[in-house]
């Protein structure tokens, strides 16, 4: 049973999804994996946002939503994952659906846009993503994908996201489905005995960039990472990898499972943030193929890398030591790895939530956390707003939403989601972050938002002490409230 | 690129739940239920986070499967009863979405039942609107809640009908909190600080000072009172021309409040408009500090008529604001050779054009509605312009084509300060004048000084005396 607390004050339904870790009560067991509840402001999306987000890096695919145009017109452009080839998903297709689709069904259409699209961008793939009203008037996008995709001699795809069919969970399910379609249609291209995928990297800022030189290094073909910085060409034949590395769980476990099954394929569980396991993640990776010199060559990659950026690393954790720090994260796995990144700047985690979490998620979230720690799933602001206060963090690290919500309780702010431009995976990037949290909760902006104006007077600082306020003769401005009136009506 | 038919490429409008949210923003002590799947308002809020740089509760009724199926009845219900407990809002915005239009749930029934359920609900209004996503856009969803609201409070009995002397102000399409400070601040020095009732007021609520306390619901907003006295003002004020303002065609047909329409009062025969009309209303001259600042704005335009005569333009955006800046440009000489409302509304052309009319132009106006920005992309290769303004997702063409973009408008999501754009009155205007201005002076610069380069490296004999940076022709 989970630890009813009087953590934060918010709806009865919602207590059992907050827990406060403690010593004496063992495990901790926090309800999740839920629909959310209605009027409760959760901050998660829809089951389209799940498979838009995990699935629109594949860059040279058009990705058309099958919809009215708000869907399409709030996902353009937003996923922050770069590209070091094409751009084609960075354009926001839609098939604006209007009443008269809705009424009379919107397969013609749909079939139509497929065929202008494909004329107009050649792209290799298709992808199609339903909408909540696909749903209720029952396109059948399985069969007008697959007449498109004969006439018009490329994969297109159904991407079955409903938005209302389900969590964001289920989105990322959609996502891996459609991937599952593209594996395994080309023959691979093996240029080394050694080959991974990194699966769950979304390419956000550009962190493949900084990972994928470092496997390079150890003589291993990295095959594709999905999704980000993908193409249709390297997920078809990424079958040929000997091991998955996983990173975003949450998202594509999935995908890795099936591919154990369908090709033997096994996969690790790793994440390349923080030195601590970017270490491990290298280290199991050279384990695996059980290759001397790749583990040679592995250690001498963690020590020379970690030599570049530990004197300035250890320069910033001494201006972070000891600073409390919360995390609101999409999914659990790069919340796991969160709480060591911050231990390795000397931070504690004071309070830590995921909005897709799982039951053995937070399990390991309330192993990892010490505690008084509090453990939150599908969090709203007026949760967390009341959190930050209680628990005293002096940062937060979620995403867009949370960020203005951080600032207005006056607590620093991280974005680790879209909206980043720099990278924090790797071992630059892990330097990366340290900066941010530097700038982040060091930045004198913290005390203005304490500050009153009269502070400027009463502060006993030397500038202040010219003009203390016995040095300044008393005066009373008598005709104030005169001129005051004078002034308002000249205006009026 | 081919004519397209059956496919938007990156859309240039939001669906109509956008505009009703945007519109219960400006009401006091509101908050807004979205009826619909949870990743609608998600985004909506996202949204609106970017652009407004503060944090956007909007509430969902997180319609599942099951929902779907039995009717959103009970989701409804839970999500009203819920945004009461945990917000204690005064007002609750129901905007249905494609999802609850679809599934045909009757909205008004479901909330007569829980009126009749829940005892608590008496000192709650509750107000729906309907705003599927698959009809028209975000624009029209701001006039139908805009619209819904005041019906409602006027209706409501709240207010008695003892004639106030006001003056309504009723927008016609979202703008900048700093742009409704800026025409608040008109209308208390023309009408008094007292006397008149502005609908929907956004200043505070989207653009809220740092307290160090996060509120529940921002303070500020149109008070309830004030809505439900609406209907015994003396006169109503429309801002905005190219769509009907319904609310106040209801205040002038039901409640005899006779209402003017007037375009935003962007540029200099648009603001004189608005200060004309108020001085016709109230019987008053226009306050000196206003004519101070007129004679300043006037100042700057000659300062800037070089810079500006025959500047090829380019303007898209919401079509209120693009007519304002339409005719902004128009009376400062520049050549607006494309001009292109985000989506189509009755009478934008029909004003656009008599305007253009007006002036004694030596170029060809493109004027292309409802476009999406990849039909707009041509357009704009087309009309070649030396400058765009609208937006920011106008980025991409402003980076792929070279050309300068100057932010204003919704969304702007690439730079700070969209909440503090201000362009209307006189000194918006000016403010206007001199970004543009500014914009162009800096395009010019950087492509002189890159030709100075470029001859630099190419040593190009007798190249010296064009090789001053830019600076130099300019004055």
């Amino acid at each position: 049973m989970p630890e009813i607390t009087n953590v934060v004050n918010t709806l009865e339904e919602r207590k059992p999804y907050i827990a406060l870790k403690q010593k004496v009560k063992g495990e901790t067991f926090l309800a999740c994996d839920n629909t959310s509840i209605a009027g409760a402001m959760s901050q998660r999306a829809c089951v389209y946002s799940g498979a838009r987000v995990a699935l629109n890096p594949v860059t040279d695919a058009v990705h058309l939503v099958h919809g009215p145009i708000g869907c399409a017109s709030y996902t353009w452009d937003i996923r922050g994952s770069k590209s070091s080839g094409k751009e084609t998903y960075r354009t926001s297709f839609s098939t604006d659906m209007k009443e008269i689709d809705v009424v009379f069904g919107g397969e013609k259409k749909l079939a139509k846009a497929i065929d202008e699209l494909v004329e107009l961008y050649k792209p290799p793939v298709v992808f199609v993503y339903s909408t909540c009203i696909v749903g209720i008037i029952g396109d059948d996008l399985e069969a007008v994908c697959k007449d498109a995709s004969e006439r018009n001699g490329i994969p297109v795809i159904p991407v079955k996201s409903e938005g209302f069919k389900g969590t964001k969970s289920d989105g990322y399910k959609a996502a891996c489905e459609a991937l599952k379609v593209l594996i395994g249609t080309k023959e691979g291209d093996i240029k080394s005995p050694y080959r991974i995928n990194l699966i769950g990297e979304f390419n956000v800022a550009g962190d493949v960039w900084l990972v994928k030189p470092l496997f390079e290094e150890m003589g291993i073909q990295v095959v594709t990472s999905l999704t980000g910085d993908s193409t249709t060409e390297s997920i078809s034949q990424c079958h040929i990898a000997q091991l998955n590395l996983v990173q975003c769980t949450g998202s594509m476990t999935t995908l890795a499972k099936w591919m154990k099954e369908e090709y033997g394929i096994p996969f690790k569980k790793i994440s390349y943030f923080g030195i601590e396991d970017l270490s491990i993640a290298l280290r199991e990776t050279a384990a695996f193929f059980d290759s001397e010199e790749m583990k040679q060559k592995a250690e001498e990659i963690i020590a020379r890398e970690t030599a570049k950026i530990m004197p300035e690393i250890q320069r910033i954790r001494s201006r972070l030591e000891g600073k409390r720090a919360a995390i609101y994260m999409g999914g659990a796995a790069k919340a796991l790895t969160l709480i060591k990144g911050f231990r390795e700047l000397g931070m504690e985690v004071v309070i830590i939530g995921t909005q897709t979490g799982k039951r053995d998620d937070y399990l390991q979230i309330s192993y990892e956390v010490k505690d008084g720690t509090v453990i939150v799933d599908d969090a709203n602001p007026l949760e967390l707003a009341e959190l930050l206060v209680k628990q005293n963090a002096d940062l937060m690290v979620a995403g867009v939403k949370e960020r203005f919500l951080a600032y207005k309780v006056g607590v620093a702010f991280c974005d680790f989601n879209h909206d980043r431009v720099v990278e924090f995976e790797g071992f630059e990037g892990f330097l990366n972050f340290a900066r941010e949290m530097d700038s982040s909760i060091n930045s004198p902006v913290w005390k203005a938002t304490k500050s009153n104006i009269s502070d400027s007077i009463n502060a006993n600082n030397i500038s202040s002490k010219a003009c203390k306020s016995e040095n300044i003769p008393v005066t009373r401005i008598d005709n104030i409230h005169e001129d005051a009136a004078i002034t308002r009506g000249m205006e009026a | 690129m081919t004519e397209r038919n059956y496919t938007t490429v990156n859309p240039c409008v939001m669906c109509q739940p956008m505009g009703s949210v945007m519109a219960f923003k400006g009401i006091e002590n509101s908050m807004v239920l979205m009826h619909g799947s949870q990743g609608c308002s998600t985004y909506m809020r996202l949204h609106l986070a970017h652009h407004f740089r503060e944090p956007v509760d909007i509430a969902s009724t997180s319609l599942s499967e099951r929902g779907a199926v039995y009717g959103g009845s009970e989701n409804l219900k839970k999500g009203l009863k819920n945004v009461m407990s945990r917000y204690h809002p005064k007002v609750i915005g129901v905007t249905t979405t494609c999802l609850a239009e679809t599934i045909g749930d009757d909205v008004g029934r479901i909330l007569q039942e829980f009126r009749e359920e829940e005892k608590d609900a008496e000192d709650v209004h509750i107000i729906s609107v309907s705003t599927p996503s698959y009809e028209e856009s975000h624009a029209t969803g701001y006039l139908r809640a805009v619209e819904a609201i005041v019906r409602y409070f006027t209706e409501s009995g709240v207010s008695k009908d003892i004639f106030n002397n006001k003056l309504n102000v009723v927008l016609g399409e979202n703008i900048a909190p700093e742009d409704i400070r800026e025409i608040k601040r008109i209308l208390s020095s023309n009408v008094g600080p007292r006397s008149f009732i502005f609908t929907p007021d956004t200043s505070e609520t989207f653009d809220a000072p740092m307290t160090g306390k996060a509120e529940k619901i921002f303070p500020g907003g149109t008070p309830l009172a004030e809505i439900a006295d609406m209907k015994n003002c003396a006169a109503s004020i429309g801002l905005g021309i190219t769509s009907d303002n319904k609310a106040i065609d209801y205040l002038e047909g039901k409640y005899n409040v006779p209402a003017k329409r007037v375009p935003m009062p962007i540029g200099l025969e648009y603001s004189d408009r608005f200060l004309a009309t108020l001085s016709e209303i109230t019987g008053t001259e226009v306050p000196e500090m206003y004519k101070k600042e007129r004679g300043r704005l006037i100042d700057a335009m000659v300062d800037v008529h070089k810079y500006l005569y025959g500047t090829r333009v380019a303007i898209y955006g919401d079509p209120e604001m693009v007519l304002g800046l339409l005719s902004l440009s128009l009376e400062n000489g520049m050549y607006p050779v494309l001009v292109s409302p985000s989506c189509k509304t009755p009478a934008f052309k029909e004003h656009a054009q008599e305007r253009i009319d007006r002036m004694n132009l030596d170029c060809d106006v493109k004027m292309l509605e409802g476009l999406d920005f990849d039909a707009f992309n041509d357009a704009v290769k087309e009309a070649n312009p030396e400058m765009l303004i609208g937006n920011s997702n106008g980025k991409y063409i402003s980076q792929q084509m070279r050309i300068p973009l100057m932010r204003v408008g919704f969304p702007i999501h690439d730079r700070v300060g969209a909440q503090r754009i201000l362009m209307m009155g006189y000194r918006g205007t000016m403010s206007m004048i001199d970004r543009i201005t500014n914009t162009i002076l800096e395009a010019k610069d950087i492509e002189l000084e890159e030709k100075w380069l470029q001859k630099k490296e190419n040593n190009i004999p007798g190249s010296c005396c064009d090789c001053t940076p830019a600076h130099a022709h300019l004055h």
